[in-house]
Parts: C-alpha cells; structure tokens; sequence
C-alpha cells in the first residue's frame, strides 16, 4: 500500500481516496464535501440504470428520437397483468422466503460453531462452504439437473434445495462475523439470572444477533430473488420465477413496456425488504437512545 | 411458568450459608490441579473474599459454584443441600462478572427485571420490582436509558441491581470493579457495604484487590496455586500470615530469619521477645508487617533496634523506609510527616503484637533471604494500584 495513513482517513470516500495525498490535509470541511460527492456518484451509479426502466414501465409508445416517452400510460402493467406477473411475483418471494428460512439458520449455525467452537480443520470447512460462490452455478446445475430428473427429485424442491446451498456461504459469512463479536458471557450472565436455555435463546442470544440475522435472511433472500439459471435449469419451467417471467418477455414479445414493467416489480420487493433490515439493525443497534430525562441524571454513580 | 426455576424467587431471599467441599478442578492436558481440595464456607448473610493472584483458580471456583463449570471431584452446598446435578439457572446463585454484560437490546429497567421476568412474572410486576432494586443502587432516574449510554460505575451498579432482583441464596462477585477508576471503585464499595445492609445477601467475592477483600469481606481466604493457605479475619492474614507465600502476596516485606528460643527470636535484629503462644524452639523467620513498624529518631529509649537509613522510596504520601540493622534490612512506613535520609541513623519500634514468627520448613530459608532482599527500586508491592493489575 502506498497510501499515507491520513489518506486512508478519508476511507468511505472513494473520490478522496483515488485523490490521495493532497486529500489527506484538507479540513473537515471539504472532507465533508468528498464524502458528499462520493455518495452522490453512488446514488447516481444505482439509479442511472432504473430510469429508462421507470420511463419505459409508465410508457405506452417511445419512439426513438424522443428524449421522453411520446405517449404516457400503464399499458406495460396491463401487459405484465396478463402476463402472469403476480403469481411469477409470488412465486418469487415464496422461494426467496423459502431460501431465507433455510440458509439462515444453517448459516447461524455454521457461523456460530466457526467463531465459537473448536471445528476440526476449520479452514478447510470454511472453505467448502466457500465453494458454491467461486463455482459457476450452471456448472453445477447442469450435472445436478441430471441427478435430479434420476432421483425423480420435484423442480420446485430441487430448486429450493440448490439456492438455499448457494445462499449458504453467505449466510454463514454473516453470521461468523456477528457470532465472532459475540460474547458468549452474556449467556452465562443470564443462566446464572434464572433463565434456562430456552429463554437463553429467545430473550439474549436471538435479540442480540438480529441485526445479523436480518442481513443474512436478506441475503439469502436476493440469492433466490434474482436466480434465472438455477430455476430455468432445475425448474424444467415448470417454476416461472419473476426473472424467469421477464426473460421470457425480453426474449419473446418486444414490448418493451411489458419488460419495463416486470423489472420494476421485481426491483421493489427486495427494496421494501433492505428497508425492512435497515431499521431492524438500528432498532436493535447498540447506538445509545436519547436519553428521556435531562442530562443532570447522567451524574449518577459517576 | 418458566419451570418454576425461579418460583422462590418471588419472596424475599431466604440467607443460605455456602460451602465449597472438596472441590476440585482438574483442567484436561494441565499439569496440575486448577483447583485442589478446595474447602471453604460462607455463612448465611457474610462476605467471603476468595483473594488470590491472577491464574490461582479463583474464578474457576466461582464458575464451579455457578454451575458454568463441572467439578472433577467435591461438592457445592447451599443451606446444607448439594447442588450437584443442579443445572445453573436453578441454583441461585447470581453472579456479577468483572464486565457488567447488561443485555445491549434492553433498557436498564428490562434488565433489572429480566430476571423476574425470566421466574415467568408479568412484565409490569417485573418491572415495579425492578424499580425498588434500581432505587436501591441509586440509579432509578435512569431506568428507560439504553445500557450503552452509561458510564462504567453505573453499568456496575445495574448489574448488582440486576443480581440482587434475582433473590439469589448467594450473591457471587467475580473481580466486579477491577476495570474501574480507584476512585469510583471506592464508591461501589461504599454501595455494596450500604447493600449488604439493606438486603443482607450471602457473597462470595473473588478478587486480586487486597484492599478491596479488606473492604468488603468479613473474613479473607488467600488462594494461592489452587490451595487455600489461609483463610482468616484481614488482621489475622496481615498480622499473623499462616505461611511466608501468604505474608509475601499480601505485600508483606519484613521476614528476618533466625531462631527461636524460649519465646524470644533471635537474629541479626538481636534479641525480640515473642507474643504469647507464638512459634515453637528452633528456626524461625521473623514476618512483620511494615505499617506495623514506627521509624523513631536516633537514640529514642523506645527503639527496640538501632540502625542506618539505606533508602526512603516515596509512594505518595507514604514512603518505605529501608533501615539497616547490622546486616539484616527492616523496612518500615512512614507518614508525610517524616523525612529521613539516606545514612541517617533511627531507630525502629517493633510492636510485640505485632511480631510473629513462621517455624522454618525446608527451603523456606531462602524464601525469607529474598523477601528480605528485594530491590527497593521494584514497585511497591503494598500499593493498592500495583496490586490491583493483572499479571
């Protein structure tokens, strides 16, 4: 690394970082001012991509030279209606709930035993459970799907299986980063207070892993959301996923409306969801709460 | 209901004497016992200090207590019923570790009442309970405060609050106020001498802090290598150590050998005569607490010895003063009032009360002869700072 130690102070900031040095001594003002302008090329990187998208879902007719649409309306939702998109749209967050409920716990359970515990040949666990992310998944597919048909396995429970197993490294990832903060002290403290493993569970070691669980579940949710290989290879069709519903539509029908459409619902889900983590990680965080009382209580016991 | 694992715990606590019997603690793969035939009893209501270095085993006794760990051999009983087989949250038997681990997801109130609430009680009885034990350490205005927002003392008093709600039958103190400030940790002190009054709980403290055992506990068991070498009232360990490992933890520097002969010590100190009942005929080290000493000017007719200053180490207020006496080093404490120099000529009164004299055993000898000749320039081992860090 070549980088002075005070630029890296400016980490967060990816524009002040490719700027280097000179960065380093400025004020926290303009400090400030970088970390601003880095989020705003963030945001802009994001959204860049979802605008023509939203354009063309509210679009009846965009014809090419006009810069906005030449005639607005919901024909590409009436599309999507006729399509199938609300039962593809279920279809959707079923199996991505059905992901989630499966690679969290397995992940937590990985996660904590990997921190936690003595796992004989740890590295080489941590490792294998690596694999399904560095191994391309229609690789895979493509044999299993041979298994599968051989094992009269149903599409839908081998596609289930395939993605909560390629959710899995992730989900343990998570979690072994939030167990390896964890102080397994805390359930001692509350064994030692009357509380049997049970209530252990419920009342200590749940609520303060939360924030981790929430942001395994959620990405192991994605991992199923956003799957089109996995569900076309294993599914056989026979599990029209949203993706697999847009893709259908992109590759066959050129209305572009409809596309748009189907695109945007299926953008919306996971974003209610990363909301959803969001506040449930501040809620559970550890940040201090404004204190009710005035600050003169604050002397107490000091 | 939670099992009725707490189901007493609803009525005041009933004082139960503990007793550690036999206990010991044999760690696979280690070379000796953590803990070795470990005897000691608490009575109902009293403070024990279990009071050792770091590694001597005590914390692994009270996690044996608590039922964190298995005894390889011996028992744990509470009001004369063994707690063998007891899984912990049944046995009642709180404890208050060195970090005050409030659960960060709630407030104070919640984990004060956490343990009432876990006993299978309605949250709000809980919490009205949980109100009397805050009020208790002081800190009822910060009941709806998230745990993070507060200072290390007054997470220290939550927790006390948090154990005391849990009626336990023995309160046990694990290092509690070892991470904090000397200052504040005088003022839970203070707290746990005003608690011990107000609800009258049996304790087992486990400390390094001799200050603190001296503090807080009626009586004072040294644990030294996994063996209680003596379990005694604070006067009796510092005025009469059963052992010079004992007279040397708990930071004592005089020990003079020489021999003893009808109830008077004879060495190079010359002739001192003995408290009653005090060491058998033949070779003994003379153990002495340096506080115990007076420094008194040259020629002073109370002198029981007569030597020269060879050194005056400032600790404070208080300065050790090494005086020589024909060969043989006497330390003695002094006040801000006294200021010898080195070469001076004083004399020193030996208490007779305070003289005690420890039979030598094989070896010993050569304990004594190091004790006696410990740089001075060390660190001062009675300074309550020095004591109270971990090795």
């Amino acid at each position: 690394m070549t980088a002075t130690p005070a630029a890296t102070q400016t980490g967060g900031a990816p524009a002040g970082a490719v700027a280097s040095g000179r960065v380093a001594v400025v004020e926290p003002v303009r400090r400030k001012a970088v970390r601003g302008a880095g989020l705003v090329v963030a945001a802009v990187w994001l959204a860049v991509p979802l605008v023509p998208l939203v354009l063309w879902a509210v679009a009846n007719r965009w014809s090419f030279p006009a810069v906005l649409p030449t005639d607005w309306g919901l024909d590409g939702w009436r599309g999507g209606l006729r399509q199938g998109a609300p039962a593809a749209l279920a279809r959707s967050t079923g199996l991505g709930l059905l992901v989630a409920a499966l690679a969290t716990p397995t992940g937590a359970a990985a996660g904590r035993a990997l921190a936690l515990h003595r796992v004989p040949a740890a590295r080489v666990v941590a490792a294998v459970l690596l694999v399904p992310v560095a191994v391309p998944p229609f690789a895979v597919v493509m044999g299993l799907s041979q298994v599968a048909l051989h094992l009269r396995v149903p599409p839908a429970a081998g596609v289930v299986t395939v993605l909560a197993v390629a959710a899995v490294p992730y989900t343990t990832y998570v979690m072994r980063a939030a167990y390896a903060g964890y102080d397994t002290g805390f359930e001692e403290e509350a064994r030692s207070l009357g509380a049997t493993p049970r209530h252990v569970l419920l009342r200590v070691h749940l609520p303060m892993v939360a924030p981790a669980l929430a942001a395994a579940a959620f990405l192991a949710f994605l991992v199923a959301w956003s799957d089109y290989v996995v569900t076309l290879v294993l599914g056989g069709g026979a599990l029209v996923t949203l993706p697999l519903l847009a893709g259908a539509l992109a590759a066959g029908s050129g209305n572009d409306a409809t596309v748009a459409a189907v695109s945007v619902a299926a953008v919306l889900p996971p974003t209610a969801l990363l909301l959803l983590t969001t506040l449930v990680a501040r809620r559970t965080s550890r940040l201090p709460r404004l204190p009710r009382r005035s600050a003169r209580s604050g002397a107490v016991g000091r | 209901m939670s099992g009725g694992a707490m189901s007493g715990g609803q009525g005041p606590a009933a004082p139960a004497g503990l007793r550690l019997a036999g206990l010991t603690r044999w760690f696979p793969g280690a070379a000796e016992p953590t803990l070795d035939r470990l005897d000691l009893g608490v009575p109902a209501t009293g403070c024990v200090a279990l009071l050792g270095p770091s590694g001597s085993g005590k914390s692994t006794a009270l996690r044996l207590v608590a039922g964190l760990d298995t005894p390889d051999d011996g028992d744990v009983l509470v009001a004369g019923r063994s707690l063998r087989g007891v899984p912990t949250e049944r046995r009642r038997t709180a404890m208050v570790f060195q970090r005050p681990r409030l659960f960060p997801h709630l407030d104070v109130l919640d984990n004060v009442a956490f343990p009432l609430a876990v006993a299978g009680a309605r949250a709000r009885r809980a919490r009205t309970d949980a109100r009397r034990f805050l009020d208790l350490v002081g800190l009822a205005d910060l009941a709806r405060r998230r745990p993070a927002s507060l200072s290390g003392g007054q997470e220290q008093r939550v927790a006390l609050a948090r154990a005391l709600a849990a009626r336990p039958d023995v309160l046990l103190l694990d290092e509690p106020f070892s991470a904090l400030d000397p200052g504040l940790r005088t003022e839970m002190h203070e707290l746990v001498c005003e608690l011990r009054a107000a609800v009258e709980p049996t304790i087992l403290l486990v400390t390094h802090d001799r200050r603190e055992a001296a503090v807080l506990a009626d009586t004072v068991a040294v644990l030294l290598d996994g063996r209680i070498a003596q379990h005694d009232t604070v006067s009796g360990l510092y005025t009469r150590p059963a052992s010079m490992a004992v007279h040397r933890f708990l930071g004592g520097r005089n020990a003079v050998p020489g021999t003893v002969v009808g109830r008077e010590h004879r060495s190079a100190l010359g002739v001192l005569r003995l408290p009653p009942g005090d060491g058998p005929d033949g070779p003994g080290t003379l153990v002495v607490r340096q506080e115990a000493l007076t420094l008194l000017a040259p020629g002073d007719p109370s002198a029981d010895v007569v030597g020269t200053v060879r050194d005056v180490v400032r600790t404070g207020p208080r300065a050790a003063v090494e005086v020589e006496v024909s060969g043989a080093v006497v330390v003695c404490e002094v006040g801000p009032h006294d200021s010898p120099r080195r070469g001076d000529a004083a004399g020193v009164r030996i208490p007779l009360a305070q003289r005690h004299v420890l039979p030598d055993v094989p070896g010993s000898r050569q304990a004594a002869a190091e004790a006696a000749a410990r740089p001075a320039d060390s660190s001062d081992p009675t300074d309550e700072t020095a004591g109270a860090r971990p090795a």
